[in-house]
C-alpha cells in the first residue's frame, strides 16, 4: 500500500480531492443540519439558566424583604393589640368604678325615698285611721245614744277614749 | 487487502480507488445520518438523540479548549466536531463491514489508506496556516518561522512537513495494522477447519474490541493534535 506513495503515477490523487470535497460538503451539511441549531439551543439554554439563576436570586432577595416586612408588621400589630387590650382594661376598670358608684348612689337614694315613703304612708295611715275611727265612733255613738253630738265634743270624747285605749294597751 | 488487486478508475484524468470512494461515501452518509437523526425535535429540555449530540459537541469542544484559547474555540468547533465524527466512524467501519466485490475490496476503513489520512492531515495544516494568517496577518505569521532566530527557518519548515506526515501516518498505521491483523486472524481461523476456528474466533473478537478502542483513541488524538497545530499558529512566538 505504501508503495503507491512512492510510485507517483499510481498515487490516487483523485481520492485526495474526493475526500477534501466530501469533507467540505460534510462540514456544510453538519453545520446546517445540526451544528447551528444545536449550538444555538445550547447557548439559549445557557442564557436561560443564567437568567433563571439571576431571577431566583432576585426573588430570594424579594422574599427576604417580604419576610422582614411581615415581621415588622407582626411586631407592630402585636404592640397595637397590647395597647388595645390595655385601653380596654383601663376603660373597663373606669366603667366598673362608675357603675359601682352610680349603683351605690341609686341604692342610697332609693333607700332614702323608701324610708320617706314608708314614714309618709305610716303618717297617712295613722291620720286616716284616726279620722275613720272618729267618724265610725260618731256613727256608732249616735246610733247608740240616739243623740246628736257636736263634733268637737265628740272628738274630745274619742281622744279620751283612745288615750284610755292606749293606756289600756300599754298596761 | 494488500493481496487482492486494487480496483481503480480514471475520472477527469485523475486516478480514483474504488474502495476509498465507496467507503468514503458510506462514512459520509453515516455521519449525515447520525447528525440528522440526533438533531430532530431540538428542545430546551434535551431528549435522547439531542443529549448524545450535545454531549459529542461538548466533548470535541473540550478537546479544542485543551489547546486553543477559549475565545478562539468557536471558530474551530465545527471543524473539530465533523473531523472527529468522520474519523471515528471511518476507523470503526472496517472493523464491522468489509465488502469484497470481484475479489477487490470496496468497503473498508477509509483511514487504512495513507492517502486519506494525509488528506485530512494536510487539511488541518492548511487550516492552521489560514487561521494564523487571519489572526496575525501575513507579516507576523511568517516571521514566526524565524523565531527564536533566523537560522531556525529550515527546522521550522521541516517541522511543518513532519507534522503533516506524522499526523496522517499515525492514524493510518494504527487502523491499517488493526485491519491487517483482523484479516490474518480470520485467515488463521479458516485455515484448518473447526479446530482453528474455535481458537481464532475469541482472539478475533478481542482484537476487534481492542481495534474499536484504538480507533476511538486515534480519532481523539487526531483532533487533539489538530487543535495543537492550529493553536501554535494563533500566537506569536517569543
Amino acid at each position: 500500500m505504501l508503495s503507491h506513495l512512492v510510485v507517483g503515477s499510481s498515487l490516487y490523487f483523485g481520492d485526495s480531492l474526493f475526500y477534501a470535497i466530501c469533507f467540505l460538503l460534510l462540514l456544510w451539511i453538519v453545520k446546517v443540519l445540526a451544528w447551528k441549531p444545536v449550538t444555538k439551543m445550547m447557548q439559549d439554554r445557557a442564557d436561560k439558566i443564567s437568567s433563571d439563576i439571576d431571577s431566583a436570586e432576585k426573588s430570594r432577595t424579594e422574599a427576604a424583604g417580604l419576610v422582614e416586612q411581615r415581621q415588622t408588621a407582626l411586631n407592630a400589630s402585636r404592640g397595637e393589640a397590647q395597647t388595645i387590650v390595655q385601653n380596654a382594661k383601663t376603660n373597663g376598670q373606669q366603667q366598673r368604678d362608675q357603675i359601682m358608684a352610680q349603683a351605690q348612689t341609686d341604692a342610697q337614694t332609693l333607700k332614702a325615698n323608701a324610708q320617706k315613703d314608708i314614714a309618709q304612708e305610716r303618717e297617712d295611715a295613722l291620720a286616716g285611721a284616726r279620722n275613720d275611727v272618729a267618724d265610725l265612733s260618731i256613727e256608732i255613738a249616735s246610733k247608740i245614744i240616739q243623740r246628736e253630738l257636736n263634733a268637737d265634743d265628740q272628738k274630745a270624747l274619742i281622744d279620751s277614749y283612745i288615750e284610755g285605749l292606749g293606756k289600756h294597751h300599754e298596761s | 487487502m494488500n493481496d487482492g488487486p486494487v480496483s481503480t478508475f480514471q475520472f477527469l484524468g485523475l486516478t480514483f480507488s474504488t474502495a476509498n470512494v465507496v467507503s468514503g461515501l458510506v462514512v459520509f452518509l453515516l455521519v449525515v445520518a447520525v447528525v440528522f437523526f440526533t438533531s430532530r425535535h431540538l428542545a430546551m429540555k434535551p431528549t435522547k438523540g439531542q443529549n448524545f449530540l450535545e454531549w459529542l459537541i461538548e466533548f470535541t469542544n473540550g478537546i479544542l479548549k485543551g489547546s486553543i484559547p477559549s475565545n478562539e474555540v468557536s471558530g474551530f468547533g465545527l471543524y473539530g466536531f465533523t473531523l472527529f465524527l468522520f474519523l471515528f466512524l471511518s476507523n470503526q467501519l472496517g472493523l464491522f463491514l468489509q465488502l469484497t466485490f470481484h475479489n477487490a475490496t470496496i468497503v473498508r476503513s477509509p483511514t487504512s489508506d495513507p492517502i486519506v489520512t494525509l488528506t485530512f492531515s494536510l487539511m488541518t495544516l492548511m487550516l492552521a496556516q489560514f487561521a494564523g494568517v487571519q489572526k496575525l496577518g501575513y507579516k507576523k505569521h511568517f516571521t514566526n518561522y524565524l523565531k527564536p532566530f533566523v537560522f531556525w527557518l529550515p527546522i521550522s519548515i521541516f517541522e511543518e512537513f513532519t507534522n503533516f506526515l506524522t499526523l496522517g501516518l499515525r492514524i493510518f498505521g494504527v487502523i491499517f495494522s488493526g485491519e491487517m491483523l483482523l484479516k490474518l486472524i480470520w485467515g488463521l481461523a479458516t485455515s484448518h477447519g473447526i479446530a482453528t476456528m474455535i481458537v481464532a474466533v475469541p482472539i478475533e473478537m478481542v482484537w476487534q474490541g481492542f481495534s474499536a478502542f484504538l480507533g476511538a483513541i486515534q480519532a481523539f488524538v487526531f483532533v487533539t493534535l489538530s487543535s495543537v497545530y492550529i493553536s501554535q499558529k494563533l500566537e506569536v512566538e517569543e
